[in-house]
């Protein structure tokens, strides 16, 4: 009966201490995995709290933590703030529950704005096979115009002819550059004979 | 607790070895096989225990997990060893590593052998030399389209002299995928071109796309 009240008496001290110094502090962390964060201006808060913002990478995946650590049994629901500058939005999954152990299992997937790549052809008499990276296309004798698959703003691209037409010689112009925020609609593939 | 599983266990095994005396024909019970994700092409060639081979085909649909087995059945208590004995072309399989003990164990410990295998597409590096940058000329930028991002080349910090150096983009590029490197930012004060720009990746790392660069 005694030592039951002491122990109480004893946790109650514990809890005060610790609230005194740390304000509740716990030792467990909240953090998670994003992808598509290739700009700054991504922004995180857990329950309304400290902004988190995180730095991007060249592939746009990563992970995060918050600072601040959290007790056991306590509550999290981490939320966008901002996004990042070349994002049309990103969106939270698995980012509420209560905290029983450290958490990792936060996501955030943000969608990349994306714009089309394509231009003009002119004296085309056979199929060309144009690349940009990996995106491949072919483009059948007489075509006029042609569209690349669609680049994420801020990504490079490079148009540049994998296979010339039979007998022919294509040159591409404004073939290279960094997507802006709108299409891109001037590159230029003019064909002659081959010399 | 011990003693009450053993018990049934061994009234098991003495049932199991008066069958396989008695009966006459074999007790070989236990299949030997399992399942392989990403293969997407043939001869692969895989073996159980060093001396049963079999070539495993892709699969009708491309994405479709494919199902093995050896024509060599195992009997209780036969311990089955899978592995890779050839590497199909243009890949390269191994036990799936998010199973990596599914491969090897003794035949009747699980209801049903299951050894997974995972394979992924052979990728190799593309680079070329460089050629006219001095220490002077930084900035140049190079992409592989829009498909791995943009690298910066840089010559070394003591070069006076433009010395022809290697160049590897940073990400590789795998096997049938087309590539095409380009400028995306020229350096100070050179003009580059790009030679042998574009292509399909083949069974070997691309080493002739060359940077040359020539004064303004």
């Amino acid at each position: 009966m005694k030592s039951s009240y002491l122990r109480a008496g004893a946790a109650l001290a514990c809890a005060l201490a610790l609230s005194a110094c740390g304000g509740g502090d716990g030792d467990l962390a909240i953090g998670g995995a994003f992808v598509g964060v290739t700009k700054p201006g991504l922004v995180l808060q857990n329950n309304g709290g400290g902004d988190l913002a995180v730095q991007p990478t060249s592939t746009g995946t990563g992970t995060f933590f918050f600072q601040d650590l959290v007790e056991t049994d306590s509550d999290y629901n981490v939320t966008v703030k901002s996004i990042p500058s070349n994002a049309s939005g990103c969106e939270p999954s698995q980012n509420r529950g209560k905290v029983a152990f450290t958490v990792t299992s936060v996501r955030i997937i943000c969608t990349i704005r994306q714009h089309e790549l394509k231009g003009s052809v002119s004296g085309l008499a056979g199929n060309l096979v144009l690349v940009n990276g990996a995106d491949r296309v072919t483009v059948p004798a007489g075509a006029t115009t042609f569209a690349m698959a669609k680049v994420n703003e801020d990504a490079p691209y490079g148009v540049t002819v994998l296979t010339q037409p039979e007998n022919q010689t294509c040159t591409v112009s404004n073939g290279s550059g960094v997507m802006a925020q709108a299409d891109v609609t001037n590159v230029a593939v003019t064909c002659g004979p081959r010399t | 607790m011990k003693f009450s599983l053993i018990r049934p266990a061994a009234l098991l095994a003495m049932a199991l070895g008066l069958a396989s005396c008695g009966g006459g024909g074999d007790d070989d019970s236990f299949t030997v096989g399992g399942t392989i994700k990403g293969l997407e092409y043939p001869n692969l060639v895989l073996t159980n225990n060093g001396g049963d081979n079999i070539n495993v085909a892709p699969p009708a649909k491309a994405g479709d997990v494919v199902t093995y087995t050896f024509p060599k059945k195992l009997e209780y208590g036969d311990t089955y060893k899978v592995a890779v004995l050839t590497q199909p072309a243009h890949q390269t399989c191994g036990v799936d590593p998010d199973y990596p003990l599914s491969d090897a164990d003794t035949a009747g410990r699980l209801g049903a052998i299951n050894a997974r295998f995972a394979c992924s597409i052979n990728a190799y590096a593309i680079g070329g030399k460089v050629n006219g940058l001095t220490k002077d000329n930084t900035g140049l930028v190079l992409a592989n389209g829009s498909t791995t991002g943009s690298v910066e080349i840089a010559p070394t910090s003591t070069d006076a002299t433009a010395v022809s150096f290697d160049y590897a983009m940073p990400l590789k590029v795998q096997y049938n995928q087309t590539y095409s490197v380009t400028i995306v930012t020229q350096p100070t004060g050179r003009f580059c071109t790009v030679e042998n720009p574009a292509g399909t990746m083949g069974d070997a790392p691309v080493t002739n796309i060359n940077i040359n660069c020539v004064p303004r």
